[in-house]
């Protein structure tokens, strides 16, 4: 062993350099995976007594089917993917072509490119819940300077006003991400692109269709597909701004786990509702890959 | 001085250093929020280390909710993280912590369940889990209805006993102040832990219970939907705001503290807020009285307060013990109450002299807090306020019909509360 070691062949030295990257991997992907999986097999309920974990077999996979929050939550966090991945991209799009633009003073456009980005999302979450807010929010202050109703609007009472707050907080706040990757995008495009569709004889609508488009494809896929995966992972703008509220209207998959396993204290069933999440997103992303990856 | 005998006196000062550390036991406390006034706590703390010179006492602040701090010392529990020794835990808590195996019963270092004899039964019965003391008490709170005395004086109207009154009282006062920002009741219909006291408090006032001895679900469908009822009754004359399911329990501290409101449903901790802060409008006008009741009722209140409690992953629990027993005693209960205005728990320490000298309105807060109810002792706390608190906020914001949301909080709970 030791003589191999001191003369590896190269095939031996591939794995041993390997080694720490699988081990690494080991350890941070595969093992909570596996545990995770695990432990959805078991009644972990840590309010139950202190006893041992009852090993339940499919039980659990069989009550998140029945689970009418379950269904409530995915349905919630589809919707949520469904409008807020497109709204991003479109609005990130507009913010990219503008700071694109020839400004002499670049800074100050990228910087408030920047800032949504960097501001944590629970802050966002309770930045926005002070804008919706009834009697204090700056929205009805608006809309009332604007003549539009007297009597207050309870956005973040009506289950259909929430949503859409939610929503439109997390295009605000994603979009600049997006925004950030098409910007890179739109830099690569080579001017003499525009120069020689101008001279064709193209106007600027024709420009932005048949060159823009195509040639930030790419990038507008790899936005996609990352927001893709962090939309159907949402947690903080709705905990911050609703809670899940009014009742359980805009509790996504992500906030029924915290809630099973952090307040419910049921680390077996929220184990559940967690590989149903993985599930859930590996469905979504590899249709995504498998659909859009192919067409760029 | 020669040269070993230098080398022997350093290694003579590092044996006498080292058995001095070795003696030295530091014990680690996580002592919540801001309400849990962990400035007093320290005070206390600098207390005991003086009387027991190997014992140091570090503390840990975080967390401004109950529901926040129970989140963290979940996760730091579970993990079976032996860094703290003591913590602070809600009155709702002590049955789920030692059903997970999170404290350890003190019944071996405080002499059994005897030690808990000088508390209100309230405190007594909350901390005594499956025969075995799970926690010591360590202060008090409740619910307490505010009012604006300057108010009833002017519009020469009594305290009112019954929830109708109480309507009709607020709506004489609004009507005569001509104010539209003026409410006549502030409660908290937000999904907050505040939010179950919401739901009891009406409930309770009927004269009903939510549990028996056991902990089994004893829920009268139609007291309950009637309290419900009786709150959105409340919104439509105008009594209660339109958003009430908005209301966090700051935000009624503080439109109170500006003067926006008659009455308010608060814990004991906004007495001094009202008395004490420099934006305070209500100075020297604020009384407190029982909560109103349901006709035919009985006035009720939800009962809070903190205990302490020895991790079961703690490495010093004899020392962590002895500190626990000083924090729970009696003249630890009158320091906190003439410091800083935290109700005892101890019956004796609110006639104490020195303590009615101090806060006077203990002298009321004393009938408040002794008829005082607990919440539902259960395993699963956390979800039986889940539940409640989520399904309340809906009632209020109109989301579900009284009816609706109390078959709903029955149909989730049996299950729960068995």
């Amino acid at each position: 062993m030791l003589s191999k070691l001191r003369d590896p062949s190269e095939k031996a030295l591939a794995w041993l350099l390997l080694a720490p990257a699988f081990i690494l991997i080991g350890l941070i992907v595969v093992y909570p995976i596996g545990k995770l999986i695990y432990n959805s097999f078991f009644d972990l309920r840590l309010s139950g007594g202190g006893g041992g974990a009852l090993f339940l077999g499919l039980q659990n996979y069989a009550d998140v089917i029945k689970d009418a929050d379950f269904w409530n939550a995915t349905k919630n966090t589809l919707l949520i993917t469904l409008i807020t991945v497109p709204g991003a991209l479109v609005m990130g799009l507009g913010l990219a072509l503008l700071a694109n633009l020839p400004f002499r003073r670049k800074w100050p456009v990228r910087l408030s490119l920047l800032l949504p980005w960097a501001l944590p999302l629970s802050f966002a979450g309770l930045i926005f819940a002070w804008f919706f807010h009834t009697e204090y929010g700056v929205v009805n202050d608006i809309v009332r300077r604007l003549g539009l109703q007297t009597e207050p609007t309870m956005w973040l009472l009506r289950p259909n006003w929430a949503f859409t707050a939610i929503c439109l907080t997390i295009i605000w706040k994603t979009s600049s991400f997006m925004a950030l990757i098409l910007l890179a995008g739109l830099q690569m495009i080579p001017k003499s692109l525009y120069e020689a569709a101008e001279v064709d004889g193209a106007n600027k609508w024709q420009q932005f269709w048949q060159i823009t488009i195509p040639m930030l494809m790419p990038s507008i896929i790899v936005a996609l597909i990352f927001r893709t995966i962090t939309a159907l992972q949402t947690f903080d703008i709705p905990y911050t701004m609703t809670r899940g509220g009014p009742g359980n209207t805009t509790e996504t998959l992500a906030m029924l786990i915290h809630k099973t396993t952090i307040e419910y204290l049921d680390v077996g069933y929220g184990s559940t509702l967690a590989v149903g999440m993985f599930l859930l997103s590996i469905v979504v992303t590899s249709f995504y890959l498998h659909r859009v990856g192919r067409n760029a | 001085m020669k040269r070993s005998h230098l080398v022997t006196l350093a290694l003579g000062a590092s044996l006498v250093a080292g058995m001095a550390s070795a003696q030295q036991t530091t014990l680690r406390v996580f002592s919540g929020g801001q309400n849990q006034r962990p400035d007093l706590m320290r005070k206390l703390f600098d207390q005991f280390q003086v009387a027991n010179p190997g014992i140091k006492v570090d503390i840990e602040t975080g967390g401004a909710t109950s529901e926040l701090q129970r989140q963290y010392l979940s996760t730091v529990l579970n993990a079976k993280d032996s860094a703290i020794d003591i913590f602070l835990i809600d009155i709702v808590n002590p049955s789920q912590y030692s059903n997970a195996g999170w404290i350890e019963p003190l019944d071996s270092y405080v002499g059994g369940t005897a030690a808990l004899k000088p508390y209100l039964p309230v405190y007594a019965n909350a901390n005594v889990v499956n025969g075995k003391v799970a926690a010591m008490p360590a202060f008090a709170d409740a619910m307490f209805m505010y009012y604006r005395k300057d108010l009833l004086e002017k519009y020469k109207l009594a305290e009112p006993k019954t929830w109708d009154e109480l309507s009709a009282a607020a709506q004489t006062i609004q009507k005569g102040e001509g104010n539209p920002n003026l409410q006549g009741l502030s409660i908290q219909g937000a999904p907050i832990e505040g939010a179950v006291c919401t739901f009891l408090l009406p409930y309770w006032s009927a004269g009903k219970s939510f549990n028996d001895a056991n902990g089994k679900l004893t829920l009268d469908k139609e007291a309950a939907t009637k309290g419900m009822e009786m709150w959105l009754k409340l919104v439509d004359q105008g009594v209660m705001k339109k958003n009430i399911a908005e209301v966090t329990t700051p935000a009624t501290v503080n439109e109170f503290k500006a003067g926006q409101v008659a009455f308010a449903i608060n814990w004991g901790f906004a007495w001094d807020r009202f008395k004490d802060d420099a934006d305070s409008q209500v100075k020297g006008k604020v009384g407190v009285m029982p909560l109103p009741a349901m006709a035919g009722g009985k006035s009720a209140t939800c009962v809070g307060g903190w205990q302490w409690a020895v991790s079961s992953f703690s490495k010093s629990k004899a020392d962590a013990a002895k500190l626990v027993q000083f924090m729970a005693s009696p003249a630890s209960s009158k320091f906190l109450a003439v410091e800083g205005s935290l109700l005892p728990t101890v019956e004796s320490v609110y006639t104490d002299a020195d303590v009615i000298k101090a806060v006077p309105w203990f002298k009321d807060a004393a009938k408040v807090v002794v008829a005082g109810r607990a919440r539902p002792i259960s395993a699963r706390y956390g979800e039986v306020s889940d539940v409640v608190r989520t399904t309340t906020s809906a009632i209020l914001a109109r989301v579900k019909t009284p009816a609706d949301g109390v078959a709903e909080i029955e149909g989730k709970l049996n299950r729960v509360m068995r």
